[in-house]
């Protein structure tokens, strides 16, 4: 009967061009969402390597102004960029600390088109002004963009609803049911098969398509990561199949169903999603960062008041630097830069708070994520791309880390009085982008799988206790 | 007639337990919608409030202090929030609250919403203008699905055709029904929305009539789904096939042509990198007057110009301080340098609009968005105005303390200090809001768009179904 089953069904959706706009449908829209994934991450590149590019320049600049100088020659340049003073190489050469994209980054834009992909930390500059969010128009921000995730997350589920409301309900309206129902098997049975070939069908057919996607349009792929992309997309897809399965054996007409199957897609993509946003921003307010720069500002009023008492006791904390020439030849940087690490360690705590509430908002988002199966679709996506707010956190961390290093390295100098040569200029550090390791993504998958199977067995049970005649007449 | 047509249809929605669900809970939604978004408004504004008047004090108390040390201690100018906010967030979220002003540079407004919040939040947030755009749509197309093909179903058709109605009367009678509990959702939430903000404390601001707009705005858009669902559904000859079908025009208008829309202006007109930005304005001001470079050509070349000028021949013979005078030169300089990479960035800014505009053929959510930021003075362009009226204000500021400084010191005197009551006389920023008209006369191509799309619907409606 299976085989019979199979056969009609294949029939019934290749004659009906079912099939065949399936398959140009997904096929459109997973070309157009990864070529628009592809052509942002080939700009991030771009960006990067002309960044790197002119660093580079300005290094050769800054190694024959050195040579100049060590020569004993006069230098054209402005007096405080020459770059014998090492605070001119930590402010006007500094390195680029760029974040590289990951293979799969073209798959989901998440947190990137807020946030920069470079930045160049400099020697004086303060950690938290600097500035992570890039320029570009909010409009785009606000609509986001169509990438693979947003097809896979909010289109995905629509077109499994469009094919498969009406499974049991148009055979009865057409009046083929009765003539079905003459056949040895159960009617649950029946809509299982019909569904579970209609399940194995878009399955197939998106796999084969983001293999395709994957092998000729994006740049850089792998097949690990391909896996995992369709890892995610069975468990996503296998989720609202379940659904459609339920409502086909438990809600009446073509109608009836698909205006439930929509009601739940409206709830578990769009509402869940703000109502659990909402509650983070509820339950953990970020605070004010017109009060933090506030409170910035009259810190660094308090220090620049106090900056040659703050400078005795810095010099008093690390006689490291204390200054070697005897005459005590202190100028603006030395004062400026052990004011400003006193304020940086006085805002320190503000800062955290801020981070504490992401971290508690992401804590709480991950207990309530189970909620609904797109918040895990997405969010297993973007850590995926290396596109999610903990990437971009990270990120953030390394590049002050690394202005921390930088700062450092220069600052005996400084503090020394001695001048940056060209022979200090191999010891430069440099900021190597370190990607977080990668969460296995496959448990939560199989957790999705594991209770789709379950609503899916729950409703095949429930609809067999039921009365069978009902849903062929009803 | 076609008050027996409404009669019946709004009898039909009133019993039809769907229906009555759907209303209950978009009405709950709106309502907790408008209550968060109230709390969020009232507490950033006193935020704001006291933001300002803490920096104001900040600057004010800075003590005596040289006029270029000032410049560089610098102020911020906040970008309040305005009252229409509660019903449309607008950009809001991802534009940046706080500008830094000092001397030589004119920064980005720093620290968008969005960039303090997790990844969720790009889901969007439950706001009335989350209800009001996407999900009364939703509504209409549950509501109106089925007004031709149940009557087609249940063979009602021929009946009705009996009664010798004419197809307009019909079409009439059911657009009416169909419209009128959206009309009434509209007009609770804009009423309770207006009383709520003429409650509140800072009303000045507030405006009838930009809610009169806003409430226009939203009327037409929700015709025009109106429209389009009527015309799917006496064109379909089912109903689930005119509900699947309206809801493919809901997703595409509102879902995937904003999407697409914004990568082809991405692709299109690209904005630079921050760090590219900033690169290209160094390059111009290095190639210009540096303020603080007494070597730089064209510094001397003003040395050279104002000697002349005042018949002396040196700098010190001079009425005022030279160094000041040539730092304001300088100021001014790097103003028109910022002026025209900002020129370079808002016209890329006006392209991306173009193309906004352009595909908004595809989907009436574009225009509707768009005209209903605008009047909430939640759009980019408030933005923009916001962003150009700090760097007006920063223009002004360093010409005052430049002036302070020329005016009461002479030449190689950096040890000059201001009085402390100095800095009080330096005006506060205050920056008003784009005004309706404005607002309308900007955005004119956006209502020609939402216009045609409420007329073709309507002819489309009208002359081409037969019933």
């Amino acid at each position: 009967m299976y085989k019979y089953n199979f056969l009609y069904e294949l029939k019934l959706l290749l004659r009906s061009g079912w099939m065949q706009i399936l398959s140009l449908l997904l096929l459109g829209l997973f070309c157009f969402a990864t070529i628009n994934g592809d052509q942002k991450v080939k700009k991030r590149k771009q960006d990067i390597h002309l960044a790197k590019a002119e660093v580079k320049e300005s290094d050769a600049n800054m190694l024959s102004l050195l040579d100049s100088i060590e020569n004993g020659m006069e230098v054209s340049a402005s007096r405080w960029t020459i770059p014998s003073s090492p605070t001119a190489v930590g402010n006007y050469h500094p390195r680029v600390a760029a974040m590289d994209s990951q293979p799969l980054s073209f798959v989901s834009t998440g947190q990137s088109d807020l946030f920069t992909h470079y930045v160049k930390p400099t020697m004086t500059g303060d950690d938290f002004t600097l500035n992570f969010t890039e320029i570009i128009s909010p409009v785009q921000q606000l609509f986001g963009s169509f990438d693979l995730a947003f097809v896979i997350v909010y289109l995905l589920p629509l077109i499994i609803i469009a094919f498969s409301y009406n499974i049991l309900s148009a055979e009865r309206e057409s009046g083929s049911l009765k003539l079905l129902a003459s056949q040895p098997i159960l009617i649950h049975t029946w809509v299982f098969q019909k569904i579970s070939l209609r399940f194995f069908w878009t399955l197939i057919l998106t796999a084969i398509i983001l293999t395709i996607v994957f092998l000729f349009l994006a740049s850089g792929s792998n097949f690990n990561g391909l896996f995992n992309v369709i890892i995610i997309t069975t468990a996503y897809i296998l989720f609202w199949f379940a659904l459609a399965f339920v409502v086909n054996l438990r809600v009446g007409n073509s109608s009836k169903n698909a205006i439930v199957l929509l009601g739940l897609w409206v709830v578990f993509v769009l509402l869940v999603p703000s109502v659990i946003n909402q509650l983070g921003n509820t339950l953990y307010p970020m605070p004010s960062r017109t009060l933090m720069i506030n409170k910035m500002r009259s810190l660094k009023e308090e220090a620049i008041e106090k900056q040659d008492e703050i400078l005795d006791n810095f010099l008093r904390d690390h006689p490291e630097y204390a200054i070697n020439d005897p005459n005590q030849n202190r100028k603006f940087y030395h004062r400026y830069l052990a004011s400003q690490k006193l304020v940086k360690e006085e805002l320190e705590p503000v800062a955290l708070e801020f981070e504490q509430q992401l971290e508690r908002q992401q804590a709480l988002i991950s207990k309530f994520r189970w909620l609904s199966p797109s918040i895990i679709a997405q969010e297993s996506l973007n850590m995926l791309s290396g596109t999610s707010t903990a990437d971009y956190e990270d990120y953030r961390k390394q590049v002050i880390r690394f202005a921390e290093i930088w700062r450092d390295h220069l600052t005996p100098l400084l503090y020394n009085n001695e001048p940056f040569t060209s022979n200090d200029y191999p010891e430069l550090p440099s900021f190597n982008y370190q990607p977080i390791k990668l969460q296995n993504n496959i448990v939560s998958s199989l957790i999705i799988m594991m209770v789709s199977i379950g609503i899916g067995c729950i409703g095949y049970i429930v609809a067999l206790r039921g009365n069978a005649s009902k849903l062929i007449v009803s | 007639m076609i008050r027996n047509v409404f009669i019946k249809e709004i009898t039909e929605f009133a019993r039809d337990g769907r229906v009555k669900i759907a209303f209950s809970i978009v009405i709950v939604l709106l309502g907790i919608a408008t209550w968060i978004s109230s709390r969020q408004y009232n507490s950033t504004n006193q935020q704001y409030a006291v933001a300002k008047s803490a920096e104001r004090s900040i600057w004010n108390n800075q003590g005596e202090k040289n006029p270029h040390s000032a410049a560089h201690y610098g102020t911020y100018a906040f970008k309040p929030k305005y009252p229409l906010s509660l019903i449309d967030q607008g950009v809001d979220k991802y534009a940046g609250t706080s500008i830094f002003l000092e001397a030589h540079n004119r920064n980005e407004a720093q620290f968008s919403l969005a960039a303090d919040q997790t990844g969720l939040a790009r889901f969007g947030d439950l706001t009335p203008d989350f209800i009001l755009l996407f999900i009364i749509p939703l509504l209409i197309v549950l509501l109106g699905y089925n007004a031709f093909t149940k009557e087609r179903e249940m063979r009602t058709l021929v009946l009705i055709r009996s009664l010798g109605i004419a197809p307009w009367k019909l079409i009439l009678g059911k657009w009416t029904a169909l419209f009128l509990p959206i009309l009434v959702i509209t007009i609770v939430l804009i009423v309770s929305a207006g009383i709520i903000l003429s409650n509140l404390e800072d009303f000045g601001v507030f405006k009838w009539s930009n809610l009169g707009i806003l409430f226009l705005v939203y009327i037409c858009y929700y015709i025009v789904f109106v429209n389009l669902v009527l015309i799917i559904s006496s064109k379909s000859k089912k109903s689930s096939i005119s509900l699947v079908l309206s809801l493919a025009i809901w997703i595409i208008a509102c879902l995937v042509v904003p999407k697409a829309a914004s990568n082809f202006a991405e692709a299109k007109y690209p904005y630079p990198t921050r760090q590219e930005f900033s690169a290209n304005i160094l390059k111009d001001k290095q190639e210009g007057l540096d303020g603080h470079d007494p070597w730089n050509k064209q510094a001397k070349l003003l040395e050279q110009k104002v000697l002349k000028e005042y018949n002396v021949d040196s700098l010190h013979q001079l009425p005022f301080n030279f160094d000041a005078y040539r730092m304001q030169k300088g100021e001014e300089h790097d103003a028109e340098v910022y002026f025209k990479q900002y020129k370079y960035l808002k016209s890329q800014f006006e392209g991306q609009t173009n193309v906004y505009i352009g595909l908004a053929a595809f989907s009436p959510f574009l225009p509707a968005r768009f005209l209903s930021m605008g009047v909430a003075n939640t759009d980019y362009s408030t933005h923009w105005d916001f962003s150009d009226a700090a760097e007006d204000y920063r223009i002004k500021m360093q010409a005052f303390l430049n002036n302070d400084f020329a005016k009461n010191s002479s030449h190689g005197n950096w040890s000059y200090k201001a009085e402390e009551t100095t800095w009080e006389k330096l005006p506060a920023f205050e920056y008003a809001p784009p005004q309706l008209a404005e607002i309308l006369s900007k955005n004119s191509s956006n209502i020609i768009v939402l216009v045609t799309w409420l007329l073709g619907s309507f002819a489309f409606l009208f002359i081409t179904i037969k019933i």
